[in-house]
């Protein structure tokens, strides 16, 4: 009895440890709660064991879902026998590996800032293998997880820059001496309402126009997780994605999971992967969506400046883009290349451009985002 | 004291709560292990509904903490009540007390006459141990969160003028949250975690014929039925359980004992609040209706 007891124990430690192999964020808290929590069920109902393990281990939807998965295969495993774990956890990855893109091989090599990888990479990457119908969650959910949580920090960090000036608020906080004795001077100085202020809110606008046209392929991956991560802090933000035409997102990134904004984004008719007309596409913005730009609006335009319209269109792109720098606070340019040494914005579009832009930065891996914090 | 699993089950029954066993051991292992519970979930599937349900089945208070935007400590703990203090200042003034009473007097008014309890303060020092709802707590703003972090890790309070008052009882806390911002890591490694998700027809059928008794049988059949099929579609709020109820009390209440196709059309708005949903129902309806399996009265003739 005592024996089984402790095995056990060691399994659900072991279990425990199995699940932080897969992204969980288990510390020794966790483990003593689902500790507790298995002693109180009884054991030989596996389903109600699999609940309390559930309800103390994971911590939202998308764990609940792997969670069943995971917790099936490691008591089978365990089950079959206890060695075969190992190896069934190797030939696990070693699919993983046969599974992943070469976009996304990329990627991670510069998430780790590895360039030489990133170029050999870019290389091998054959155009005939044509991503126009990418299916997204192909990405393995494992990396992803990292990636995501990584972007999110960065845009938490960006969106909790409050702001100093104070403002006039109902809820105490910060006594308003100034506002408090105006708003009592008519009953001769007797203080009786008090006035407050707080630290005035983001009242910032952001409207994020995204490339995602073929030459920008590489990093759409990457940018539709800081897109979404966005989305979901910014309470003020729209975004569009463009690649020969424009298309408004933001209802498709408010989706509560990553995967289920991807597989909208794939769904709709956005145009993945096409060529560029950054000119026609930004004009279209500003027809259509105009009225969203004013003096409390950052936009932010992520592109490597890769026009497939002729040099005709350079023309529409440089009077939008005064436009638009016009109508907004800032325009602010992510260009992925411009992380690369030796970079020089000679495309013509981009030449177009520049003019009208009040920040050309890089935008190529998290730290580059990261500095994003500077020009908001 | 704390009832057993199985007990549970039978509580939230009795309660009128029909559950999965999921729900169940969640709220077993909450009130066993001492830990809050986060609920999330999509709007209308019954998470506040947990923590009322909770309190009837412990015989104990709700205390409900419902958040927003801007929703700051003072709110959720306590206040002075300046202006009754003040008043209470100007009367004494009337009777010219003596100088040396200046500190009794400043003890008087910081004192609980005068301290209004907001919701936090009086989980902690209810005469029995509550249940604490903390709704919506993702429309709250981070900093408040944190903040939240530290009342549910310490259990007490400390207010300047009067002290720190510990937890006389240590509540029952349910958080839930429809995922309108992510929530921190930190409050969701301080609670265990339950999912809910839009009931399957099973059990949206036997939620209805719970809480709508007077309701035929074949008319609840329908309106689940329908409710399945509508949240397949594309919406932008997907009515959820609370929806159902009301149509099905609404329909029952007409003295409908089945759902034709008309009545869908004019009683849409009991469970579409949204005027693109509306008329991208509307649009789907006879497509619905045939899933249904429903043979339409056209056909019939």
């Amino acid at each position: 009895m005592i024996q089984r007891h402790t095995d056990l124990v060691a399994n659900v430690v072991a279990f425990c440890r199995y699940l932080r192999a897969y992204g969980f964020r288990i510390g020794p808290e966790e483990e003593a709660t689902a500790l507790r929590a298995a002693a109180l069920v009884t054991l030989n109902d596996r389903g109600t064991f699999a609940l309390a393990l559930q309800v103390s281990l994971t911590r939202s939807v998308q764990e609940v879902a792997e969670f069943k998965v995971l917790f099936e295969r490691y008591w089978r495993e365990l089950e079959n026998a206890l060695d075969s774990k190992i190896k069934d956890d190797e030939s696990q990855r070693s699919k993983y590996q046969k599974n992943t893109q070469p976009s996304f091989n990329a990627l991670k090599s510069w998430l780790n800032g590895n360039r030489n990888t990133e170029e050999t990479e870019t290389a091998t990457y054959s155009p005939t293998e044509s991503l126009s119908h990418q299916d997204f969650s192909l990405i393995p959910a494992d990396q992803l997880a990292d990636l995501e949580r990584l972007l999110r920090e960065v845009s938490l960090a960006l969106a909790r820059k409050v702001n100093r000036r104070r403002e006039k608020t109902l809820h105490a906080k910060a006594f308003d001496l100034r506002g408090t004795l105006r708003r009592n001077l008519r009953r001769g100085g007797e203080l009786i309402d008090l006035a407050y202020k707080r630290p005035r809110r983001n009242r910032m606008r952001l409207v994020v126009l995204a490339d995602v046209s073929k030459s920008m392929d590489l990093y759409s991956a990457f940018l539709i997780q800081f897109l979404y991560a966005f989305q979901n802090v910014f309470r003020r933000i729209e975004t569009f994605v463009f690649s020969t035409d424009l298309h408004r997102v933001t209802a498709e990134l408010k989706q509560q999971n990553f995967q289920e904004a991807l597989k909208k984004l794939a769904e709709s008719e956005t145009g993945w992967s096409g060529g560029t007309r950054i000119g026609g596409s930004l004009h279209t913005f500003v027809t259509d969506y105009g009225k969203l730009l004013n003096r409390e609006t950052i936009v932010v335009i992520l592109s490597d400046g890769w026009d497939t319209d002729d040099t005709r269109d350079t023309g529409t792109l440089a009077e939008t883009m005064q436009r638009i720098q016009q109508k907004s606070r800032k325009v602010i340019w992510l260009n992925p290349l411009a992380g690369r040494a030796g970079y020089e914005p000679r495309t013509a579009a981009m030449q177009a451009a520049l003019p009208h832009v009040d920040v050309f930065a890089p935008a190529h891996n998290v730290e580059s985002m990261r500095a994003l914090g500077k020009w908001l | 004291m704390i009832p057993d699993l199985p007990h549970i089950a039978d509580l939230l029954k009795t309660q009128g709560y029909i559950t999965e066993p999921a729900v169940t051991m969640a709220v077993y292992l909450s009130m066993q292990l001492q830990k809050p519970l986060l609920i999330e979930g999509p709007a209308g599937v019954g998470k506040t509904e947990i923590a009322k349900v909770m309190a009837r089945a412990l015989d104990t208070d709700l205390i409900r903490l419902q958040c927003y935007e801007g929703l700051d400590a003072s709110h959720a703990l306590y206040e002075w009540n300046y202006q009754r203090q003040l008043l209470h200042l100007k009367m004494l003034e009337t009777r010219q007390g003596t100088p040396g009473a200046v500190d009794a007097l400043e003890e008087e008014i910081f004192g609980e006459k005068f301290l209004m309890k907001r919701p936090l303060l009086q989980a902690i020092t209810h005469h029995k141990s509550p249940v604490l709802l903390i709704d919506e707590v993702d429309r709250a703003d981070e900093e408040f969160e944190s903040f939240l972090l530290e009342v549910l890790s310490d259990w007490q309070i400390t207010i300047p003028e009067i002290g720190t008052i510990r937890a006389t009882h240590i509540p029952q806390v349910i958080v839930t949250g429809n995922r309108v911002r992510e929530l921190s890591e930190a409050l969701r490694r301080r609670c265990l975690y339950l999912w809910i998700d839009y009931p399957d027809y099973e059990k949206e059928l036997a939620i209805v014929r719970g809480k709508v008794p007077q309701i035929s049988a074949q008319l609840a059949e329908q309106i689940c039925r329908f409710m399945q099929e509508l949240r397949q579609l594309r919406l932008e709020k997907t009515p959820g359980i609370a929806e159902t109820l009301d149509w099905a009390t609404a329909l029952s209440t007409l003295h409908f004992d089945h759902l034709p196709q008309e009545i869908i059309e004019q009683t849409l708005g009991v469970i579409l609040k949204d005027w693109k949903d509306t008329r991208t129902a509307q649009l789907s309806l006879s497509e619905l209706y045939e899933k249904m399996g429903v043979v339409s009265k056209i056909e019939e003739l």
